[in-house]
């Protein structure tokens, strides 16, 4: 059973939000009287469990079940399904319902849509003709806080989805939460986006808000301060590469302040404390996960610890060590030789797939794509070493533009130098730089929230049109008008705080998902004495670099 | 007796015209005290108050005549007389001077409008006032024979406000026999029925609305006689005796309820019903008087009551607003006032037996009946008072009183208000009377205003409250004022009133004076307004088109003027036929914007209903809302615009939408150009068709060209017979898959841009051959559908090297991979022999790294040593000795490298190792060597910073170890 996040200390108030989202779900159940099957997504049931203990739907007189091809084993005469609008759980649905129907089981049958019924799902319900037997509805949770300043949109497949197949219902979906959020919270008044996604994203929240306006009293202050959206494809690279040692420290570090004690959030700030937290704690990962396990915590904590564990076994590897030079080889990008053969051998080693494309597609982001021939040369050789069936995967990568052809000269090293993304000099002693905490690697990410934090857009003209996609920085809402309000959307760090001591929120968006890395990157800047901003983070789903490349590793067969 | 009335109105005001009472009146001065007049005087009825003022002087008692009755009032002026000091009410007498005493309780019945129309006679007439103020509808009545003047023999329906202004008229055409009832819903629509049982019904406007309804194939045969209408139901009795009821006009599903079993030579006497909201089973009730008694009908049971109960045949039955009363009239000429339980409250000998023509209820407290020319009014304990009509009279209930219309004018009958009473009671010395006449004094600049103030004023707020409460009754503009002037002047001497009292009363009265002006015809008393409630009334007038009044009353009262503004814009193009698209645009537009959030969908839908379909499309284009706009413009074939503002909307559900509307609709091809020109509903229309409709969307690529796109599906198509349990491996099947696969080939090779594509699936369909007669010829169904290297290292493991050579030349495989492979391939099934003799074939390709590692990935230390000398750079032997535990000859590598952060690092992963512990003595030479190197400078800031790097991540290595 899952561990409800404390959200007490948030900047604003998730709680009210996560209560809202529980109301919604018991009244849901309250309104099918008698007791139910409650079948859920099992890729549902994990947002679930951070918005409503197990128990609750119980007491509502819900059985539950995971939803699989299998059929619903269940006494109950009223099925309820709690389902992402996905065909492949459609397909499940319409399976159910004619063996049901062919034993002769006569019962009643709701689908829940989470967020929302889609009409290309109740079109398949429609050509399966179980549509007439079937009471759809919708949930429409479209935000859940992972942690007092961590909200998912559990969008998984959004970064696939959109840059493989031009499904972009998840930008529209993204909007539709920060629209949400806004209802709650007031209109926010900048809105800063960089890629083409995010551009859409605040595209489409200003259309919703001409549709649908958020009526909030205009002498309320809105809550949220500004909203940077970022894409995941600005900055592939952060996810991708894997700062290992980092993020393994990164989650251990996380699972002891939340586990722990909240205080250590501020200590921990420095690489050598956390050294010596970990000498002290003196416990073995898998003594840790037993630990988390007796404390019934998250299952998104035990996620991490069995990354935590996946990656130690990795780390004893020997090919680790190189691994790990490499990917600083490669982000340093001057020697591509050296990658290219290291790379290669990886494929005639047949190490994993996803490890080796992780580094191909670093390879080919920091030199804008690779020569025909190398390009041409190396897919051949994934091919003959792990199937032709993963020809639909290359397909998809170079569609992402992950994975391409070169075509012009690589700027990385001109982006590289010009946000300071490798720090050689770091002050050990007192760290204020984000790229400390990352071995000397600033995530370009992180490196363009400081900026639009700082001082939006404007300054960095040149250097945002040498990253893909476009850029656009927009105020909203009535608020721009009165003077009290201009002043505080100054330049001036000064002026950011509010009157009563508190911070103004920044929430950033990332869109395609944030490595945990990136979140902990941001925390250290929202720690920083400098820093006017408290940040909420917001995404489609925490990735890392497996997660994210194993969306794209769709076969053939 | 002959009475002279003299008429005497203000513009004649110098000419006496003489009329005579055209009817003797009966026992006139029966209720006055005295038998005699001093004298008659006519009064203008504007000026009441200076006449009245100078004959009191004169006279004790003062008797009021007036045109159609004699408003007795009788004044005792010696009452006022009791306290010489306390206030003169005499600027009070006019008011009361026109209420009649019933026992303790004061009614008054004031003029709410002369009727403004003309010649019409409502005896010859079927009549239907709406309650609440509403419309009167008048039609001819069949059943009487009338004398036809100068008009048209054909009948008219007319319908008129209650000011008798015409609102519409249309002529009845309908067959189906004789109008038998005519009644107007709660929402204002008039219902006609007609003797074969039709329900035709009728708008404020006077449109017959579709369609019509029948009560029933046995009204039909055998004829309605009579109806009796509540709220939104009708009972109706046939010819035979039954009863058929319409529960609710809003769905009009007629029903018969039990039957009585009377003949048709017995027809009740009178009927009327319990409304559903008051009986216990929630079904209307009809009373019947039949016989001797009375029979409760509903749609189960008949009950019977028999005359000792009810006390005589019952002529006529009223039920009271609450449905807890009944009135009835005997066939003795007593009205009798009962509960549900038929027990009596009390009984009023009349002078007729004829039972009166119409009898109501008026408030709860007292019962009008209606003969010829006599209203007469019984309160409890029978008393009565008596009006002479002198033309005929229709009675309206209402909640709060009786509305009486005549031929000329509408009176309101009306229980006169306490508050009101308490201030204009003659004699009264209440606070609020006192207080209404300091306001006086005030105005005449007494002191007297003070005294009077001084009097009241521990009870100055609830005086200040009748003022208010008494204001809110009158329907007399002028007399609405001083009563709030009253009270905002004693307000202003209290400190706890509520101060929005005075503010709110006058909101309300503005808004009912507007609707009572007679142009609108609606007299409400504020009882009235306050149960229909603000938003009913807003529907009424808009439904009567006065869009203007209730906008301004909604932007008044603050309420939503969304559904005023709609509804004037939905009206107006129904209106508005002549008017061009365009120009009605503009027209619509201008008032629409009025209204932030209006769903411009909704009057577009209206527009497209009314035949306008161009306009709709304009109209569309102005909504906001795409969820809205788009399923309209799929409505009105408007499928490209659909589509265009779907994908602006970015909410690929609407797009889906359009997408699925558009394909149903459509011919394929065209389809096709469609979606290939738009590309997000491109790509949805493919996410959507790669799941489910797999051969059409090969339709769909092939038509616009894109083959690649083709065979990529038909590659997949090839792995999906693989999946199939009939070509299971090693099967002739695998001849269809190869053929597919060839198929993708040849399409890839249209296009120069999919060389990579198109030779891979050659080589896959090779591969496939190979591996089919690989699985034949080894018998061994491992192959299909491994990639080459796999084969490759399969052909090995079993020990073929001849065809794990052919596969490597078949695909042109690299020197280093066939290392690699053969290498690996070998150490799994623990060759050792062939590894080594497989390492001096050549001197491979890629040094021996290849085989220090395989050996040390299965712990073969041994065969390890035999390549790790071999290794030609000392950084990777030192660290392949290090993994094998070899601390000595590990350090001694590293040092000839003399790479201090290998050192460093081999150190400390030796400082972990526990089993290590006798190399701890080299590892201190090892210690101080280090330190050493670290002083010679050996790693830079750089290459120092990479060493923590790893430090940390080898540490936890050995950890998690």
């Amino acid at each position: 059973m899952a561990q409800i996040p404390n959200l007490d200390n948030s900047p604003i108030n998730l709680k009210s939000l996560r209560e809202q989202s529980q109301k919604e779900l018991v009244n849901i159940l309250k309104n099918i009287r008698g007791k139910k099957c409650l079948v859920i997504d099992p890729k549902l049931s994990g947002s679930l469990s951070l918005i409503i203990q197990s128990t609750i739907l119980r007491e509502n007189g819900a059985d539950l079940q995971h939803l699989s091809a299998e059929p619903v084993d269940t006494d109950c005469t009223k099925v309820v399904y709690l389902v992402r609008s996905e065909f492949s759980l459609m397909r499940f649905i319409c399976s159910h319902i004619h063996k049901d129907t062919s034993q002769g089981l006569q019962r009643e049958y709701y689908v829940y849509f989470v967020p929302r019924r889609e009409v290309v799902c109740e079109k398949v319900l429609e050509e399966e003709n179980v549509h007439n037997l079937v009471t759809v509805g919708e949930y429409p949770l479209y935000v859940v806080p992972l942690d007092e300043d961590v909200l998912s949109f559990e969008l998984d497949l959004a970064n696939k989805e959109c840059l493989v197949d031009g499904n972009t219902g998840s930008l529209w979906h993204i909007a539709k939460a920060i629209h949400k959020l806004e209802s709650s919270f007031g209109v926010i008044p900048n809105v800063r986006a960089k890629g083409k996604a995010s551009v859409r994203v605040a595209d489409i929240l200003n259309h919703m808000q001409a549709e649908e306006p958020v009526t909030t009293s205009d002498m309320i202050m809105p809550e949220i301060n500004t909203l940077i959206l970022i894409d995941r494809e600005v900055n592939d690279l952060s996810s991708v590469a894997s700062w290992l040692n980092d993020k393994l420290f990164k989650e251990i570090r996380d699972l002891n302040f939340e586990v722990v004690v909240q205080v250590l959030r501020q200590k921990a700030t420095s690489m050598k404390q956390d050294y010596t937290e970990m000498t002290t704690t003196n416990q073995t990962v898998s003594e840790l996960k037993d630990f988390v396990k007796k404390l019934n915590s998250l299952p998104e904590m035990t996620r991490h610890i069995n990354l935590a564990q996946h990656l130690s076994t990795f780390t004893s590897k020997h090919s680790f060590l190189s691994r790990l030079d490499m990917e600083q080889t490669l982000v340093e990008a001057q020697s591509y030789d050296i990658c290219f053969d290291y790379i290669e051998e990886l494929i005639h080693k047949q190490e994993p797939l996803v490890s080796v494309l992780r580094l191909l597609i670093l390879f080919s982001i920091t030199n804008s794509g690779l020569p025909k021939k190398n390009f041409d040369h190396l897919r051949r050789e994934l091919l003959h070493s792990y199937g032709f069936e993963h020809i639909a995967m290359l397909t998809n990568l170079e569609k992402a533009g992950l994975l391409k052809k070169q075509e012009s000269k690589s700027n990385w090293p001109t982006i590289k130098r010009a946000l300071q993304l490798v720090v050689e000099d770091t002050d050990t002693a007192n760290p204020t730089d984000i790229a400390y905490v990352f071995s000397g690697y600033a995530p370009l990410s992180i490196r363009l929230v400081q900026h639009a934090v700082r001082s939006g857009w404007r300054p960095m003209e040149e250097i945002l049109k040498l990253l893909p996609g476009p850029h656009s920085e927009m105020k909203r809402g009535g608020f721009s008008s009165s003077p009290s309000i201009s002043t505080l959307n100054g330049a001036s760090a000064a002026v950011d705080r509010v009157a009563d001591g508190r911070r103004s929120l920044v929430l950033v968006v990332f869109i395609g998902g944030v490595t945990f890395a990136e979140i902990s990157a941001l925390r250290f800047l929202s720690a920083q004495e400098a820093m006017a901003y408290d940040l909420i983070i917001g995404t489609t789903k925490i990735v890392n670099g497996n997660t994210l490349t194993e969306t794209y590793m769709e076969k053939l067969s | 007796m002959e009475v002279r009335l003299y008429d005497f109105s203000p513009k004649t005001a110098k000419k006496i015209r003489v009329g005579f009472v055209r009817k003797e009146i009966r026992n006139p001065f029966s209720l006055g005290a005295t038998n005699y007049l001093d004298k008659i005087i006519v009064i203008d009825p504007d000026r009441h108050d200076v006449l009245l003022k100078n004959e009191e002087e004169k006279h004790d008692q003062i008797v009021i005549l007036t045109r159609n009755s004699i408003k007795t009032s009788v004044i005792n002026k010696s009452k006022t007389l009791i306290s010489p000091n306390s206030p003169s009410p005499m600027a009070n007498v006019s008011v009361a001077a026109e209420w009649q005493l019933l026992r303790n309780r004061y009614y008054r019945k004031p003029e709410l409008y002369p009727m403004r129309w003309k010649h019409i006679d409502l005896s010859r007439n079927k009549v239907a006032c709406a309650p609440f103020g509403g419309p009167i509808a008048i039609i001819r009545d069949d059943s009487k024979i009338v004398q036809l003047y100068a008009e048209s023999a054909l009948r008219k329906l007319r319908i008129f406000n209650s000011a008798g202004i015409l609102l519409s008229e249309t002529v009845w055409k309908h067959p189906g026999g004789r109008l038998i009832g005519m009644s107007w819903t709660e929402d204002q629509t008039l219902i006609c029925i007609v003797q074969d049982g039709t329900i035709y019904r009728y708008n404020v406007h006077g449109e017959c609305l579709e369609p019509n309804f029948s009560m029933g194939k046995d009204c039909f045969e055998q004829n309605v006689v009579d109806c009796v209408f509540w709220g939104n139901g009708v009972v109706c009795l046939t010819e035979a005796g039954k009863l058929f009821c319409v529960p609710d006009f809003k769905e009009i599903r007629p029903c018969k309820l039990a039957e009585i079993g009377i003949g048709d030579e017995e027809l009740p006497h009178c009927m009327a019903v319990i409304e559903p909201q008051y009986t216990v089973s929630g079904n209307v009730e009809v009373l019947l008087g039949v016989g001797s008694g009375i029979v409760i009908v509903d749609e189960d049971e008949v009950r019977f009551v028999d005359e000792e109960k009810v006390g005589g045949v019952v002529q006529k039955i009223a039920v009271s607003r609450n449905g807890r009363f009944l009135a009835c009239f005997m066939h003795d000429g007593r009205l009798v006032v009962m509960n549900m339980e038929f027990r009596d409250f009390f009984k009023y000998q009349c002078e007729s037996a004829l039972p009166p023509e119409q009898m109501a209820w008026c408030g709860l407290d007292s019962v009008l009946l209606y003969w010829d020319d006599v209203l007469l009014m019984v309160g409890p304990s029978e008393d009565s008072v008596s009006y002479i009509y002198d033309e005929p009279v229709i009675l309206i209930p209402e909640c709060d009183g009786v509305r009486i219309l005549s031929n000329t004018s509408m009176e309101f009958v009306q229980r006169v208000p306490d508050s009101t009473v308490s201030i204009f009671k003659i004699g009264s010395t209440s606070p609020a009377s006192l207080l209404f006449d300091a306001l006086d004094h005030f105005d005449r600049r007494s002191a007297k205003a003070d005294e009077n103030l001084r009097l009241i004023r521990a009870s100055l707020p609830e005086a200040v409250e009748a003022c208010v409460d008494a204001a809110g009754h009158e329907f007399d503009v002028s007399r609405q004022r001083t009563l709030l002037r009253a009270a905002s002047y004693g307000q202003a001497f209290c400190s706890n009133f509520q101060r929005d009292r005075i503010q709110e009363m006058c909101k309300t009265l503005r808004v009912l004076n507007a609707v009572r002006d007679p142009e609108i015809g609606i007299p409400l008393s504020i009882e009235q307004y306050k149960l229909l409630s603000a938003p009913v009334l807003i529907g009424r007038l808009i439904n009567a088109h006065q869009h203007l009044l209730a906008l301004r009353i909604t932007e008044y009262l603050g309420m939503n003027q969304e559904v005023v503004v709609m509804h004037w814009a939905c009206a107006k193009i129904t209106a508005s036929l002549a008017i061009p698209d365009a120009a009605l645009l503009e027209i619509l537009l201008d008032k629409l914007k009025l209204c932030k959030g209006i769903s411009y969908a909704a009057v577009a839908a209206h527009a497209d209903r009314s035949g306008r379909r161009k306009l709709a499309a304009m109209l569309v284009d102005h909504e906001p809302r795409s969820s809205k706009q788009v399923p309209l413009l799929l409505s009105i074939s408007e499928e490209d615009t659909a589509l265009m503002k779907a994908t602006e909307s970015g909410d690929t559900d609407l797009v889906y939408l359009v997408l699925f509307h558009i394909w149903q609709k459509r011919p394929a091809l065209e389809f096709f150009g469609t979606i290939q020109a738009r590309p997000l509903a491109r790509d949805l229309f493919i996410v959507y068709a790669r799941c489910y409709k797999h051969e059409f969307l090969k339709d769909f690529f092939l038509s616009t060209g894109q083959l690649q796109e083709v065979a990529f599906l038909l590659w997949k198509e090839s792995w999906e017979l693989g999946k199939n349990p009939m070509t299971s491996k090693g099967s002739p099947l695998h001849g269809p898959r190869i053929k597919l696969i060839e198929k993708a080939h040849n399409l890839f090779s249209e296009t120069k841009e999919h060389t990579f594509e198109s030779k891979a699936a050659e080589e896959h369909a090779k591969l496939l051959r190979i591996q089919h007669e690989l699985e034949v010829t080894t018998k061994q169904p491992i192959f299909v559908d491994s990639s080459i290297s796999d084969t490759i290292k399969t052909c090995i493991v079993l020990g073929n090297h001849r065809a794990a050579m052919k596969v490597k030349t078949e695909f042109k495989v690299s020197e280093k991979r066939w290392y690699w492979l053969k290498v690996s391939a070998l150490a799994t099934i623990r060759d050792w022999d062939a590894l080594e003799k497989f390492s001096k074939e050549k001197r491979p390709p890629i040094g021996f790294r290849p085989f220090v590692e395989v050996c040390i990935d299965v712990n073969e230390k041994g065969e390890a040593l035999k390549y790790i000398p071999k290794l030609a750079d000392p950084r990777e032997k030192a660290e392949a000795y290090a993994r094998i535990g070899m601390a000595k000859e590990a350090a001694d590598a590293a040092s000839q490298a003399k790479d201090g952060e290998l050192l460093g690092r081999l150190k400390l992963s030796f400082a972990q190792n526990t089993a290590a512990s006798s190399i701890f003595d080299t590892l201190r030479d090892r210690l101080s060597f280090q330190g050493q190197l670290a002083e010679m400078g050996i790693g830079g800031h750089r290459t120092g910073f990479r060493a923590q790097k790893r430090d940390f991540a080898v540490y936890l290595a050995f950890r998690a170890a």
